[in-house]
């Protein structure tokens, strides 16, 4: 029919206008998916690409060696070398590396770090001391270009270097107010934390509202308002649960700028996303397999804890595995309740002060625009890893453990 | 039907032990949890809004020219932060309305479903990037290029985290949008097209009239996030509240407003806290406003096709 459409249009000029508007508007609806595409693309690049950089770097305390990479050094062979080239006896070495003081005082004065190049081949392991001052920091095609200019200008302890600032170091660092030096480490450990935290907390609550109001919830006006009060509650801006959680758990609760605060208010954030989840799962189980239970003499907890969840646990997980990662990327509301704060150490308990992968990110951007450019953007390639290791496995688990009813 | 027939069976049975009723209990109190969040988020913002007004008066508030509250002649003036909101959601709009429809127009209209479904993915990785990362994004990568382009633009401008935002809040106007066009009854589509119509015109002139309910409320609501989001804003646009509507000065937005305010050490009780927690209550009426609206002009479509 529509060849034939198109066919009458050929003899009359404002059918012809008519389909060519059509065809122009077939390919504009793919337009903004290449759009998007391409500025995720963009993005993605435009990070890796900051995550390398050419300095030259002055090394002022180690012995300034570096150490092959070919005979397969871990970094603490590394340190072991490094502290023989400083003239240390073998026991003395030995204590030290069994002292965690000791190391942790050494990985803070000093950088292990694996280069690409340094002037005298590529691809080592170098120790250099965090005294390093940075002469030059330049963006990756710069640096190549002027890479022979600035090896001529070299002086003595002077390296020039490719240097990835995303390496298993990196990892490992703790903050710094050099950007050299500061690390993830304290911010990794701080997300772990408060995403269990969070879990604990939401997880039971955000569940059981979901059974109540499948399972038990009579159809009455407080039921319908307890419902229409959690969809209001996911279109709340995160920053007011920060504004929440600043009222109620920091000031009113005196809990302070502490983890358990943090956790609290996020635990409230995604609450709604789980229980909504968490809802959906419950909703495909079939009625056959309640009033089965039921029909065996089971009572109503039996038949939903034996039967019911049971069978919606991948639906649930997939939904706590999506929530996880919104909790993940999440910012504003930590940047209330006190996740901004410079801490050094990583957390030890409930009631420590944290910081978390996007507020550390946050807050090497808006530092200092230049020195932690290349900090934050490896951060972010950190970080959206671990996002996108979350999609993967919650994409995986809902292929793996579909039911079909 | 099921959760019914259940809980009448459930209901009828004589006899329910002790445990069986404790269990229930505590699953109504876990559902009670949602309501006393939003009664305390009520409760915080509106007490501390209260105080603040006893202090500075509602024409200071609504009237003054900038949002200065730690300068030592402090003013109040929302507008200011209203203004910065104002144009940095415009622009996200700007963006994110023409893209999303399309997108919607797409997945609804043209995509065969294994594409429809690739499309959504792509949407979905676009919603799953952290705001943080956008406010990187377009501090350190778009500003640079657009200051190259547009003289006098400022380091910290609404156009570039404008822009990136629109972005941000694409896949809400798309999934909505495109949910809206589905539920156009295929008898409407096939009406047109035996009138000789292309499938062009049955876009724009069947489809899009006939969910044109949803796709507001698409908008609205994407206008609300767009209200909301915060680290873009704080990142990207800067903490400047004056009242301007020039998109190359730096501006703040209610959101990036708290963000400083906030991280900014300020002692409970004392004004500058308390304005803060009002610039909180003056976001959460703004778009808890979007969503009822939103949702009403959902629920009314709804009743037109089923």
């Amino acid at each position: 029919m529509q060849r034939g459409l198109i066919q009458d249009s050929s003899q009359n000029p404002q059918k012809q206008q008519r389909d060519r508007i059509n065809r122009v508007f077939a390919r504009a609806v793919v337009v903004p998916t290449v759009i998007a595409l391409a500025l995720i693309a963009v993005l993605l690049l435009d990070t890796l690409y900051d995550t390398v950089s050419v300095q030259v770097v002055e090394v002022t305390e180690t012995s300034g060696k570096s150490f092959a990479l070919g005979q397969a050094l871990t970094a603490d062979q590394v340190i072991r070398l490094e502290l023989a080239a400083q003239g240390k006896s073998e026991e003395e070495i030995a204590a030290f590396m069994s002292d965690p003081d000791e190391m942790r005082i050494f990985r803070l004065r000093n950088r292990v770090e694996l280069m690409w190049a340094t002037q005298d081949g590529p691809m080592r392991w170098v120790v250099s001391s965090l005294d390093d001052i940075r002469i030059k920091n330049l963006s990756l095609i710069e640096g190549l270009r002027q890479w022979n200019e600035l090896k001529q200008g070299l002086k003595e302890n002077q390296q020039l270097r490719l240097n990835p600032w995303l390496d298993y170091s990196f990892l490992t660092r703790d903050p710094s107010r050099n950007p050299i030096s500061a690390g993830l480490r304290v911010a990794l450990f701080g997300t772990i934390w408060l995403l269990t935290m969070t879990l604990l907390i939401s997880i039971p609550i955000g569940v059981g509202t979901a059974i109540y109001l499948e399972e038990y919830a009579p159809k009455n006006r407080l039921t319908r308002f307890i419902e229409v009060n959690l969809r209001n509650l996911a279109g709340v801006p995160s920053i007011v649960f920060g504004l929440l959680g600043l009222a109620v758990f920091v000031r009113g609760m005196q809990l302070g700028p502490t983890l358990m605060a943090a956790a609290l208010t996020m635990a409230l954030l995604i609450m709604p996303t789980i229980s909504i989840a968490a809802r959906e799962a419950l909703r495909s189980v079939p009625d056959s397999m309640r009033l089965a239970a039921y029909a065996l003499g089971a009572t109503k907890w039996q038949m939903i804890s034996k039967v019911v969840l049971p069978a919606t646990i991948p639906g649930m997980a997939t939904g706590v595995i999506l929530a996880a990662a919104r909790a993940i990327g999440e910012a504003a509301p930590l940047l209330m309740v006190g996740a901004a704060a410079y801490v050094a150490f990583i957390p030890r308990g409930p009631f420590s002060e944290y910081t978390v992968l996007p507020v550390q990110i946050y807050l090497w951007i808006s530092a200092n625009l230049s020195e932690f450019a290349n900090t934050a953007a490896a951060g972010i390639v950190v970080l959206l890893l671990t996002l996108g290791g979350l999609y993967a496995l919650a994409f995986w688990v809902r292929r793996k453990y579909r039911v079909e009813w | 039907m099921n959760t019914s027939t259940s809980t009448t069976w459930a209901s009828k049975k004589p006899g329910r032990s002790p445990g069986e009723r404790l269990v229930e209990a505590i699953l109504f109190a876990t559902s009670l949890v949602s309501v006393l969040t939003t009664a305390a988020v009520i409760v915080v913002l509106f007490s501390e809004t209260f105080q603040f007004f006893l202090r500075i008066p509602l024409t200071e508030f609504l009237f003054a020219p900038e949002w200065t509250p730690l300068f030592a002649e402090p003013r109040y003036g929302i507008g200011a932060l209203l203004a910065g909101t104002f144009l940095f959601t415009a622009i996200g709009l700007v963006i994110a309305i023409p893209l999303g429809l399309l997108t919607a127009a797409y997945l609804a209209e043209y995509a065969p479903h294994e594409q429809s479904i690739r499309v959504k993915g792509i949407m979905e990785l676009l919603e799953g990037v952290p705001t943080v990362v956008f406010g990187y994004f377009a501090l350190l990568f778009l500003t640079p290029i657009l200051q190259n382009l547009i003289p006098g633009l400022n380091l910290f401008n609404p156009i570039s985290a404008g822009l990136v935002l629109g972005f941000a809040i694409l896949p809400y106007i798309s999934n909505v949008a495109s949910d809206a066009m589905m539920a156009v009854p295929r008898s409407l589509r096939e009406a047109a097209y035996a009138l000789g119509a292309t499938k062009f015109e049955v876009v724009t002139k069947v489809v899009f009239p006939a969910a044109v309910s949803g796709i507001v409320a698409a908008i609205i609501l994407a206008t609300s996030r767009a209200v909301g989001e915060t680290m873009i804003a704080a990142i990207a646009a800067g903490q400047r509240p004056i009242l301007t509507l020039d998109p190359r000065e730096t501006i703040a937005t209610m959101t990036s407003y708290i963000v400083q305010a906030a991280t900014g050490d300020q002692p409970a009780g004392s004004l500058a806290s308390r304005a803060l927690f009002s610039v909180g209550a003056t976001l959460f009426l703004l778009t808890l406003g979007f969503n009822i609206l939103a949702q009403r002009i959902v629920e009314r479509y709804r009743e037109r096709y089923e």
